[in-house]
């Protein structure tokens, strides 16, 4: 994806220098058009709209949903398959309600309920980007949706229900940076998406805003103030590193999150980084649940996996459980590990991980998959001691939990 | 004969050094790929051991089966030390080898000429894979017995007399017919303690005995929280690629 990243970049490079006299009667200008690539960017689009080895932007990765597949469009200039036809307001209807170029209602897969957020000047800008690219005939394959869901009419409800559409308003009293953090977590970075927990319907639990979900069998943790499960210790610096690099003296990042860094956050400003950071710092979180009691030491579980993490994981994770600082993420203290929901540690042991390579670490370190040696119920004592250990406190896990997640893992989240 | 001793010995060495820089040129313009960013990685992907598989003998006959299990009772004799070569599974270990890729001689250069009193460094000089040595060695070490111990295979001798056809063969006394009985001793010894203290998980060494006997940690590679204590005992227990019992809780 690098090099699809440079592609759009060479492309616009071209329509530039060709001097594009539609696009500048249009105010396309090259100031609106960079400043569209870089919103682009902190949108992620390209990591949703580009198929695994297809060209970028020109759709049909298939988005997983609890409901289904749904396979994204064609977002290059491309007359017939892509947005060649659309004008600027059915891209900021689409971006901002979530209705397509005829009318119809679009699937939230398309992160419009966070998008709505977003001025419509800085969505001209990322149209303006858009129409720079080469257009590519792609039409995305059918969505995989049992009905009713594939009857778009049905999202009206889901609309009523869970969607509040509306830019982002500045709120009075705070600096200039936490509202620009605010706007760019709330709106293009579509944070939410993955962090805030979803209702039965896949509609943000609006009282529980960051507060920290799950997709894919991957766990997004708590973004809130929490010391145990969300960034309670983590400083602003602490949060800029891990966004521009992937990875910190506590975590890396794995899974989806690697894809956020990898496309998105290590090509913005540090400004903006710090801007983030600032706002996820300061904003009043969801109360954080309350710590259970650890599982006691003594307690054969806890000495089982003991003994395994001793034999597989202190090599790398260290026995006190810290790891090495920006090369193995600490156990200790991690959210990932403490998070009531345990999808992330079962996926990483039972498949391994790697963390993303970025610009300014790249190299990717990586974990083994240990499926081939450990069953699921010795996977479980594992988990339930790492959560537990070190003053680590978390519910353990059972056998019957690993094996659950462990029959829903798909290959299908391979770091970029 | 002794200019022929050499010259084929040189040539063969040309020859593997030869298919070595052939193989390098195929590999280079046939199979390099290009490699910029970072190292190709998936989700679940791991290399890991192929374990014995369980069961019955797969290469030795019955009567085999047993013949190996006498000796390797005798090369590893149960004592206050350890259980037997035979109870810490030596000649399933041995059994499971030769029918891999060790047994075929799958890994070694099987042309002839093969010269006999070559220096060690030339490697084992026979057209016998490890497979065939057993077979053809195994089949000559019955007909011994039974011609001397009256009728009697090498399985049914006390445990005395086995020691005597045994120390007979490390001098390679017995007259063996395709494999020397002296090649063979080194064989089946060598192998004996390849399977006393392989990983369990190649179907010797049972319950990490061997370790236990000489206090190895095993599948382990960190000892960071050791290396500064080296007057202190190091308390882990041994541990088999495939794990130890106190992974299950309760043990
Ligand atoms: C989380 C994945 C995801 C991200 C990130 C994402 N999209 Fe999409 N987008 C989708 C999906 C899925 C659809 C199809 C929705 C449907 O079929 O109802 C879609 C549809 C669209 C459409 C409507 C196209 C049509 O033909 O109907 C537009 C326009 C669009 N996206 C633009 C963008 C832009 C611009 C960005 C970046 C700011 C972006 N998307 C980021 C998943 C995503
Ligand atoms: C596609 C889903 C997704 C999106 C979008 C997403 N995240 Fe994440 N995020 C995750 C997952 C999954 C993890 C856990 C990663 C891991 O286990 O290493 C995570 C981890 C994190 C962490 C580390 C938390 C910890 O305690 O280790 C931070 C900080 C973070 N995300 C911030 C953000 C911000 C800021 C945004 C918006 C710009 C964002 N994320 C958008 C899925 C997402
Ligand atoms: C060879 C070194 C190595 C070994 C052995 C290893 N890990 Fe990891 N582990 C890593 C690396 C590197 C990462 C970061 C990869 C990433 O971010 O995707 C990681 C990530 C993790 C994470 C995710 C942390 C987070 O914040 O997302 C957990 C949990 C974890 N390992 C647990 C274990 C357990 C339990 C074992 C033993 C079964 C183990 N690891 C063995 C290297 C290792």
């Amino acid at each position: 994806m690098k090099r699809a990243l440079s592609l759009a970049a060479s492309v616009l490079g071209l329509a530039l220098a060709g001097g594009s006299t539609a696009a500048l009667a249009d105010g396309q200008d090259y100031v609106t058009i960079t400043r569209g690539q870089y919103l682009a960017t902190a949108g992620d689009c390209v990591s949703c709209h580009t198929a695994p080895g297809g060209k970028p932007f020109a759709g049909g990765r298939g988005i997983m949903t609890p409901f289904g597949v749904i396979y994204t469009p064609n977002i290059t200039p491309d007359r017939e398959t892509g947005l060649g036809a659309w004008s600027n307001d059915d891209f900021v209807a689409a971006m901002q309600h979530g209705v397509g170029k005829d009318g119809e209602l679009l699937y939230p897969a398309l992160p419009y309920p966070y998008y709505t957020k977003v001025t419509r000047t800085d969505l001209v800008a990322i149209k303006a980007y858009l129409d720079t690219l080469d257009p590519v005939r792609n039409e995305a394959p059918p969505n995989g949706l049992p009905f009713p869901l594939n009857i778009r009419t049905a999202l009206m409800g889901w609309n009523m229900l869970f969607f509040t559409p509306g830019e982002f308003q500045p709120v009075a009293g705070k600096s200039d940076e936490w509202n620009r953090g605010a706007y760019l977590v709330e709106g293009l970075g579509h944070c939410g998406a993955c962090h805030t927990p979803k209702n039965a319907l896949g509609g943000d639990k609006g009282d529980k805003v960051l507060a920290g979900g799950v997709l894919d069998e991957w766990t997004a943790p708590n973004l809130g103030g929490d010391l145990r499960t969300g960034l309670g210790a983590w400083s602003t610096e602490d949060i800029v590193q891990y966004l521009k690099t992937g990875r910190n003296a506590k975590s890396a990042a794995s899974g989806p999150m690697a894809e956020v860094v990898y496309y998105s956050t290590q090509h913005m400003t540090d400004a903006d980084l710090k801007a983030m950071a600032t706002y996820l710092k300061d904003r009043a979180g969801a109360p954080a649940p309350v710590a259970p009691q650890p599982v006691a030491a003594t307690d054969p579980v806890m000495q089982a996996g003991l003994a395994i993490y001793q034999d597989n994981c202190s090599a790398c994770h260290v026995s006190s459980g810290e790891g090495i600082a920006r090369l193995f993420p600490a156990l200790k203290g991690s959210a990932v590990v403490q998070a009531d929901e345990p999808e992330t540690l079962v996926r990483v042991v039972v498949q391994g991980t790697r963390a993303a390579a970025t610009r300014a670490a790249p190299t990717g370190p990586g974990m083994p998959a240990f499926d081939w040696k450990l069953s699921d119920a010795q996977v479980a004592s594992l988990l339930t001691y790492i959560r537990n250990a070190w003053g680590n406190a978390a519910a353990p896990v059972s056998a019957d939990t690993v094996k659950k997640i462990h029959g829903r893992l798909t290959d299908t989240a391979a770091t970029p | 004969m002794a200019g022929h001793k050499t010259d084929p010995m040189i040539s063969r060495r040309a020859l593997l050094a030869s298919t070595a820089a052939a193989a390098l040129v195929g590999s280079t313009q046939a199979k390099a790929r290009f490699l910029s960013g970072e190292v190709p990685w998936a989700p679940g992907a791991a290399t890991p051991p192929e374990p014995a598989l369980p069961g019955g003998w797969i290469y030795f006959t019955p009567d085999e089966a047993r013949a190996v299990e006498a000796i390797v009772e005798r090369l590893i004799p149960a004592d206050e030390l350890s259980p037997s070569g035979k109870d810490a599974g030596c000649a399933v270990f041995i059994d499971r080898q030769l029918a891999g890729p060790y047994g075929g001689a799958e890994r070694l250069y099987m042309k002839p000429p093969f010269v006999a009193g070559t220096a060690p460094e030339f490697g084992p000089q026979s057209p016998l894979s490890p497979a065939q040595q057993y077979r053809v060695a195994l089949k000559s070490l019955d007909a011994y017995c039974r011609s001397n111990f009256g009728g009697k295979g090498f399985a049914e001798l006390a445990p005395e007399e086995r020691d005597k056809v045994l120390a007979a063969m490390e001098k390679g006394e017995p007259k063996f017919d395709g494999f020397g009985s002296r090649p063979f001793f080194n064989l089946v010894l060598q192998n004996t303690m390849e399977g006393f203290f392989a990983d369990p998980i190649y179907g010797g060494n049972r319950d990490m005995v061997g370790w236990k006997l000489i206090g190895f940690p095993g599948a382990r590679y960190d000892y960071r929280d050791f290396i500064d204590h080296v007057t202190e005992p190091y308390t882990l227990p041994p541990v088999s690629l495939q794990g130890r019992a106190g992974w299950n809780p309760g043990r």
